[in-house]
């Protein structure tokens, strides 16, 4: 029998207070879905498994306090993470315009190497829809972002979006993950090796010399 | 052990012969050799050796070759189709190559890895000590000029595919070393831990995602009596119409010569194999997956080939239990493998001779059981015993005879085929019942004579002076569930031995994976897994995530209650962390009681205090800071939870400036909080020489307390601080309220809480420089701010007024000295004793100058 688990990601939820990251997140690893909404104060994550070419891919999900008092605070996770979603609620303009606000924190707080994936979220409440569909695709193509509307309502792409934020990472470390993976062919972590090469140093060169 | 063989050549040889392996050569015939890896001063050689049948001596053998291992030698393993099958090997040095095939087990397995190692260690090739046995050698071999060149390099793991080029295997081999190392750190004991539960998952689940299929499995049994094959196998292999899937076959006495027994080595492994493999059902094409031999137990193990993909984990053993109960005369030879979904474990043995020696023969049974140990996939499971696979198929000559009939009586039950009556006799059928020997286990009926004893040729019994009783040695036993024996029989055709060989075709049911079902019930379990994971996580419920602190006043204590109760599966620790870029987990005004903690199952009260005090008093009343925080409550390996935590805070007269509140002519609290944020940065004129709660409490002991004993030597109560406070703050009172200590402390208080002493921080160090020069000091006091100078004059001038009254207060100027300089001559960091006595020595100037 193959070997169960290959790598360990940290994707991060992150958009306005009320776009639905927590029911995303919810949708995605229970299938369960509670339309009222209760604030995230804090920061709360749950683990899923996903099978990508074949390799066992753990991923820890991030969901971060959406209110602005709190963004402060939620900046200091965005450098543990490997893949990013940009949420927004297309049925509030306001939090589409934020976006930018969120992705230029992302480019001041987050690794260099972070993929991202924008969504807007509640494509089901298509009456209330003030951010038309191609907004959305015209803003991901001038980040250079990967773009899908959702609906943890309805469960409409919520596998597609996290799968391919996880493809995204997994192609984003593919060569350092080849090079560990030949060897010791079983499990590791990127989240643990970014810990270690904190203390390698955080060089590019080092890194090199330290991984392969 | 082929080592040995080497011993006479040269004692520099055994000295340094590190491995050695017997191998064949796979050229235009197959020709075997021993090949000796071997080390000089670091530097590593193969020796290719010749050898006789038999070698015994260093005579046997000639030195054919030597190959140095150099960066013109290379070692390619060919990947192979069958895990277990015999491992093909190319060696290649400069334009030579070499095919060679090394059997199947942990000694090639060892000898391969000692090469690939001396290659990984080379070195700047020398090889001068290979010159004086190249003489000897009489092959191609001689010693190439120096090659300085990185040569080809390829190599495979276990046939997992082809590294090639230069550097990239250089980058290779450098990353295994530094990844190994990494991948101890690595090492999380959840992860192991989460495939374990996935196996022991999937393994309950086996019937969800498995069918049984039937295959047919052939099983045959021959004492050779150390004969060589003289005639087909045909009629023994393939009676059957179909052709079986698997075969399992097993001879005893291959080789009776002393040579096998000692060196284990026999020409007529070769004989045999090559005997079998034509015997085989021409209607099928057969792999063989495995051959293994004890001295002359062998046993050959064929799979159809559409099979061979299936099977898996290929292990093979031997056990001897003959003289010293180790030797390989007697014993067994075994193979175990995983075919599709089902593990299976077939033994060959050969148990102790002789009528009266059935008892040695259930040891010989208890033997083979305990000590065949088959090595592990994952190196840190136990070695897996015979009887722990779910299907055993046992064979070979047991030995077990027919006892307490005369042989004459015996030969009358053959002849009328009365074999019911004559298996009651037989010794393992007794055995059997009676469970001492092969528990669990089951045979067929026997509907065929005694295999034993014939003369050799014939079909006749033994005829020779012992006249052996015929009995039935060659059986074929199973254990395991969904076997259904379809034949079990004898081969009197065959007369090559004094036995003749047994067979059973048994349909075995194989449990076979249904790839789709197989997937299915993974991911369930790797989403129940993932579920269990989820709930496991440390997770709480606060009483409150937001806490309001309304009128907060200069150093009241208050407190309110965040109750976290665990709501997870867990016992968990928490702890509330640093934020980024702050010294602390909280603001100084703030505290959280405890801070950590750990919280098993029930629930947790945590006292989030609020306390002004004269550190933090300033900023506040001046709004340059708010009541404002955000704890971060963090659950180790869990969730983080935000407490915002805000207040509104009474501005103070304890913590203003001299100068702020020389410009309030209306108590503090009645003034709006622009204004009194503009008073602090206003550089207006001053409405008033001194501050009036200065006045006001000054004044108050002035007129009531200038004969009151151990005055401000007595401490107050906080409760009247509170009111006094609150008096000076709202203006409410005309007089102060409390006791007279109790305001003799609030003046202390206020002068200690001033953000700036009376006497500044900017000339503390000057005051410490002339402390003994009274003129100096008057002059650092007369060039004060006006507002601090007024203060200063104020109070020196009621301190030496009380000193008038020492006889009542008994107050002198030394403890009137050390009292006010600490608060009025203090520096903004920590004061050392000599700086004490010298602010000490300052003030004093001002208290004894006018009182003689």
């Amino acid at each position: 029998m193959a070997k169960q688990y290959d790598v360990l990601f940290r994707l991060l939820l992150l958009g306005d207070s009320g776009v639905g990251k927590t029911c995303l997140l919810c949708r995605f690893t229970d299938n369960e879905f509670h339309p009222s909404h209760i604030s995230t104060i804090g920061v709360d994550f749950k683990m899923k498994t996903l099978e990508i070419d074949g390799i066992k891919v753990r991923t820890q999900i991030w969901d971060t306090a959406g209110q602005e008092r709190y963004q402060t605070i939620t900046k200091q996770y965005y450098r543990r993470a490997q893949g990013i979603f940009l949420v927004y609620d297309i049925t509030s303009e306001r939090s589409f315009q934020h976006i930018m606000k969120w992705a230029s924190d992302i480019d001041e707080y987050a690794p260099d190497r972070v993929q991202k994936v924008l969504v807007g979220n509640k494509s089901d409440e298509q009456e209330k829809r003030q951010v038309a569909t191609e907004q959305g695709n015209k803003l991901a193509k001038a980040y250079g972002m990967d773009f899908f509307e959702t609906s943890a309502c309805t469960n409409h792409n919520i596998t597609e979006s996290f799968t391919r934020l996880a493809e995204l990472v997994l192609q984003a470390n593919k060569k350092d993950l080849e090079a560990l993976r030949v060897s010791i062919n079983d499990k590791l972590s990127l989240a643990d090796l970014e810990e270690e090469e904190r203390v390698c140093g955080s060089h590019d060169d080092v890194q090199k010399a330290c991984w392969c | 052990c082929q080592c040995h063989r080497i011993i006479n050549i040269n004692i520099f040889l055994t000295k340094y012969c590190k491995h050695a392996v017997q191998c064949l050569l796979l050229d235009n015939v197959m020709e075997s050799r021993l090949l000796g890896l071997v080390e000089h001063i670091k530097e590593h050689a193969l020796f290719l050796f010749t050898h006789r049948r038999m070698a015994i001596t260093g005579n046997d053998v000639t030195l054919q070759e030597i190959i140095p291992i150099s960066y013109d030698f290379s070692s390619f393993v060919c990947p192979c189709t069958i895990l277990g099958a015999d491992t093909r090997v190319r060696l290649t040095f400069f334009n030579e190559k070499m095919e060679c095939k090394l059997p199947f087990g942990s000694q090639t397995r060892l000898f391969l890895s000692e090469v690939n190692r001396a290659w990984c260690g080379k070195k700047a090739p020398k090889f001068d000590w290979l010159t004086k046995y190249q003489k000897n050698s009489k092959g191609l071999g001689s010693v190439p000029p120096i090659a300085t060149s990185v040569g080809k390099i390829t190599k495979t793991g276990n046939g997992q595919g082809t590294v090639k080029g230069e550097g990239r295997n250089e980058l290779v081999r450098s990353s295994r070393h530094t990844v190994s190392n990494k991948a101890q750190m690595l090492t999380m004991p959840q992860f192991g831990l989460r495939d374990n539960l996935i196996k022991c998952e999937l393994l309950k689940n086996e019937e969800a995602y498995t069918y049984i299929q039937n295959f047919n499995f052939f099983l045959g049994t021959y004492n050779v009596n150390g004969q060589t094959p003289r005639e087909s196998l045909r009629p023994w292999l393939s009676a059957t119409p179909q052709p079986p899937d698997f075969y399992c076959v097993g001879f005893q006495e291959l080789d009776l010569s002393k040579e096998a027994f000692f060196f284990n080595d026999t020409p007529k492994e070769q004989e045999w194999m090559k005997a079998v493999s034509e015997g085989l059902h021409p209607d099928a094409k057969y792999a063989l997956v495995k051959l293994v031999r004890l001295v002359g137990i062998m046993l050959l193990f064929y799979v159809k080939k559409e099979h061979a993909k299936h099977i898996s984990e290929v292990e093979a053993e031997a056990v001897g239990t003959g003289i010293m109960g180790r030797m390989g005369n007697k014993g067994a030879v075994a193979v175990r493998f995983q075919f599709h979904n089902s593990d299976l474990c077939v033994v060959n043995s050969h148990l102790a001779a002789h009528i009266e020696e059935y008892e040695r023969r259930n040891q010989d049974y208890k033997d083979i059981c305990s000590r065949m140990l088959f090595r592990q996939q994952d190196p840190t499971l136990p070695p897996l015993t015979i009887l722990k696979h779910s299907i055993v198929l046992w064979l070979g000559d047991l030995n077990y005879r027919i006892s307490e009939l005369d042989v004459d009586y015996v030969k009358d039950l053959i002849l009328k085929k009365d074999f019911e009556t004559l298996h009651n006799y037989d010794q393992l059928k007794r055995q059997m019942d009676e469970e001492t020997v092969f528990v669990g286990f089951m045979e067929g009926e026997i509907d065929f004579q005694p295999t034993y004893k014939y003369d050799t040729g014939s079909d006749y019994w033994d005829t020779s002076e012992k006249c052996r009783v015929p009995a039935w040695c060659d059986r074929i036993l199973w254990r395991g569930k969904n076997i259904v024996q379809q034949y079990y029989q004898s081969h009197m055709t065959l007369r090559t031995s004094d036995h003749k060989p047994v067979s059973s075709l048994l349909e075995i049911g194989i449990k076979v994976v249904n790839e789709e079902a197989y997937k299915k019930t993974f991911e369930d379990i790797v989403r129940s897994l993932d579920k269990l994971e989820n709930e496991c996580i440390p997770s709480v419920s606060v009483s409150q995530s937001e806490f309001h602190f309304k009128d907060v006043k200069f150093m009241q204590h208050r407190s309110e209650t965040l109750k976290l109760h665990n709501d997870g599966q867990v016992p968990c620790q928490f702890e509330f962390i640093q934020k980024l870029d702050e010294p602390a987990y909280c603001k100084p005004w703030l505290t959280a009681n405890p801070a950590k903690g750990f919280l098993a199952q029930a629930s947790i009260d945590i006292d989030l205090e609020v306390f002004v005090n004269r550190s933090t008093a300033p900023e506040l009343n001046s709004g340059q800071q708010q009541l404002e925080d955000i704890l971060v409550l963090h659950l180790e390996r869990g969730k983080d939870y935000f407490i915002s935590i805000t207040g509104s805070y009474l501005p103070s007269c304890f913590g203003s400036s001299i100068h702020t509140l020389c410009q309030m002519r209306e108590p503090i609290q009645e003034m709006p909080l622009e204004m009194i944020h503009r008073l602090v940065t206003s550089k207006r004129s001053q409405a008033l020489d001194i501050p009036k709660e200065i006045w006001m409490m000054v004044d108050h002991l002035y007129r009531n307390a200038s004969k009151q004993e151990d005055l401000f030597q007595q401490p107050g109560l906080r409760s009247e601080f509170e009111v006094i406070r609150d008096c000076l703050d709202t203006g409410t009172l005309d007089s102060l309220p409390g006791s007279n200590h109790s305001v003799a402390e609030s003046l202390l208080l206020f002068l200690d809480a001033l953000p700036d002493p009376v006497v500044p921080f900017s000339v503390y160090q000057e005051c410490l420089d002339c402390s003994s020069n009274i003129g100096q000091c008057k002059k650092i006091i007369s060039l004060l701010p006006q507002c601090h100078k007024n203060v200063f004059n104020y109070l020196t001038a009621f301190l030496r007024e009380l000193l008038k009254n020492s006889a009542y207060n008994r107050l002198d100027v030394n403890i009137l000295a050390t009292i006010f300089s600490a608060l009025l001559v203090r520096p903004s960091t920590k004061q050392d004793q000599m700086e004490k006595r010298k602010t000490r020595e300052f003030f004093q100037h001002f208290l004894i100058q006018d009182s003689h």
